[in-house]
């Protein structure tokens, strides 16, 4: 763990030496750097080697959103997030591998290939985060930087093995982000302990005039107050995304890891926890998926509109600047990602715009109303954060989907609530299903970071997960 | 989903696809129609107030309003393809006629 390591060593070379060797393997990053900008400071981050993903502004350095369009463009602004990092003193190791400008849940679809999960190369590691989430269960870096706009963080983190978390909407700066969704992005973090998040998370919180959503200075470290007493106890899960009938379900996969959740909800009480079964209406949780994909496409389809190849990116060939455009945007942007902005425009269609942007603004609304109301007795919601173990890549369909089942409108889509509401939230290995690991997730109201940290780190504890080792 | 529609949005959001990926599309959209049904089937969504932010964010500061330049023209030219006389270079967007 960060407080743990040896920095008489050249951790910098060393974490470029295992992102070197396993590139070619899992294809975590986009770019690996071969030098970095020392700096002494006493920040407890200083020599820290750690990933970014590579939709994160780093002047200088490719950044590429893992897009054709934007294959040969480098910044020259720093994003808060690492410019804070590197005032610390961190050490950038890489750029990590995302789907195409994080619209997608594989990791398949960025533009120098696949990323591979580190348990099982024929499986996917979720998406977008990939790369940064590979980074750390490879054990390259002791944290990475990722971006969570519908579970971007907190499912890979499941897949992956390691922890995910994003923290209320605003409290981490997005400036140098590039816009997907501006009302559901969040930055977050991968570590492999609640202490290590925390002490990221530290360190790139507060509030940036250079983002006028971020949310005032809280004065005071998440790292410091862990150990804490937890003010309360009391946990829900809503029987309609899990319950224990699940455990003999037709779906084996579905049926393991239901066992899985059950088993850790006892030993969570066995220490101390109260947890409770509550009810959502089904309807209102079926709608989660459409919503997210709605205000989502809707949202990605103008922030993307920049992308034109004239000013940066990119160039097309053409006789007219729309021509020259049009080139661009056709050859640049991937067939998946064009579906998406095409859904996006006709949801924004004068006609559609009623029925499905603002509908789905309401539902979202409801969504986040209803979940208020569970935090007003407890301290957050527990749940599985996916139904199963990481897909087989051959299974792997980034298609904005062909489900309608409950399992993928519900089990798979809900940590979406997170980024409706903006609660902070948090994704922890729960154990093992086929040897494959999958995460249990705690989402909290806002700006109840750190007792969800606190909560967490119990969590954490108990559970003593056993990460993959080093070969 | 009538292609022709598709390759309608298409143009509007200034690339193309081919036939295929049309059609593949389209496909898509039996499905996404569907799921976007699921939204309508929601009861008295009228009484709502869409949601466009996460909470309400009550900023009580303001930027002081100060000259800055964040980059320079230099900076700005560094990812541009085509370029003159510290420009952008693009065709001749207006006619002679």
């Amino acid at each position: 763990m960060i407080n743990n390591l040896d920095k008489s060593k050249d951790l910098f070379k060393s974490s470029v030496e295992k992102a070197k060797k396993y590139q070619n393997t899992y294809n975590a990053f986009v770019t690996i750097l071969d030098e970095s900008n020392e700096i002494e400071t006493n920040h407890v981050l200083n020599k820290v080697p750690y990933a970014l993903k590579d939709n994160f502004s780093t002047s200088n350095i490719l950044t590429t959103g893992s897009s054709n369009i934007l294959k040969n463009y480098v910044p020259v602004y720093d994003a808060t997030v690492y410019r804070k990092l590197k005032e610390a003193g961190a050490l950038l190791v890489g750029k990590t591998v995302l789907d195409e400008l994080a619209m997608g849940g594989t990791s398949l679809t960025g533009h120098t290939g696949p990323v591979l999960n580190p348990y099982d190369t024929s499986r996917q590691i979720g998406g977008s985060s990939g790369g940064s989430a590979a980074a750390v269960a490879l054990n390259i870096v002791p944290f990475s930087i990722g971006s969570d706009t519908g579970d971007s963080v907190r499912k890979p983190a499941s897949y992956a093995g390691v922890i995910g978390f994003k923290p209320t909407y605003g409290r981490i700066s997005r400036y140098g982000l590039f816009a997907f969704a501006s009302s559901l992005d969040h930055v977050a973090v991968f570590a492999k302990s609640t202490k290590d998040i925390a002490i990221v998370t530290d360190t790139i919180k507060g509030r940036d005039n250079l983002d006028m959503t971020t949310l005032p200075d809280e004065g005071y470290n998440y790292s410091d107050l862990l150990e804490e007493q937890i003010e309360n106890k009391k946990l829900c899960y809503i029987k309609e995304i899990i319950n224990k009938d699940m455990i003999n379900s037709e779906d084996i996969e579905l049926g393991k890891t239901t066992k899985l959740f059950f088993e850790t909800l006892e030993k969570l009480e066995k220490i101390g926890f109260t947890i409770e079964e509550k009810s959502m209406d089904k309807e209102l949780l079926k709608a989660i998926y459409p919503t997210y994909l709605t205000i989502s496409c809707a949202e990605a389809t103008s922030n993307n509109a920049n992308l034109t190849g004239i000013q940066f990116g990119v160039r097309g060939i053409g006789e007219s600047i729309e021509e020259i455009m049009i080139d661009a945007r056709t050859k640049g942007f991937s067939e998946l990602i064009k579906r998406r902005f095409i859904i996006g425009s006709y949801i924004l269609q004068k006609e559609n715009q009623e029925k499905l942007f603002l509908n789905a603004g309401r539902v979202r609304r409801l969504i986040v109303e209803n979940t208020k109301e569970l935090f007003k007795d407890y301290a957050g919601l527990i749940l599985p954060a996916s139904g199963g173990i990481a897909p087989l890549i051959k299974d792997s369909s980034d298609q904005v989907t062909d489900r309608l089942s409950d399992r993928s409108l519900i089990l798979e889509n809900h940590l979406a609530i997170g980024n409706f509401g903006g609660f902070p939230s948090i994704t922890l290995p729960m154990g093992l299903v086929d040897n494959l690991p999958v995460g249990i997730n705690i989402t909290s109201e806002v700006l109840t970071d750190c007792e969800l940290l606190k909560i967490a780190n119990v969590v954490e504890k108990e559970i003593n997960f056993k990460y993959l080792k080093e070969d | 989903m009538q292609i022709e529609k598709l390759k309608k949005y298409a143009k509007l959001l200034m690339f193309d696809m081919n036939e295929n990926e049309y059609k593949i599309l389209q496909s898509e959209f039996d499905v996404i129609l569907k799921q976007m049904d699921l939204i309508g089937q929601i009861k008295d969504l009228d009484k709502v107030k869409p949601m466009t932010f996460p909470f309400e964010l009550n900023s009580d500061y303001l930027r002081e309003d100060e000259y800055e330049n964040t980059i320079t023209t230099e900076q700005f030219l560094t990812n541009v393809t085509e370029k003159s006389q510290n420009q952008v270079k693009v065709p001749k967007v207006v006619d002679n006629d």
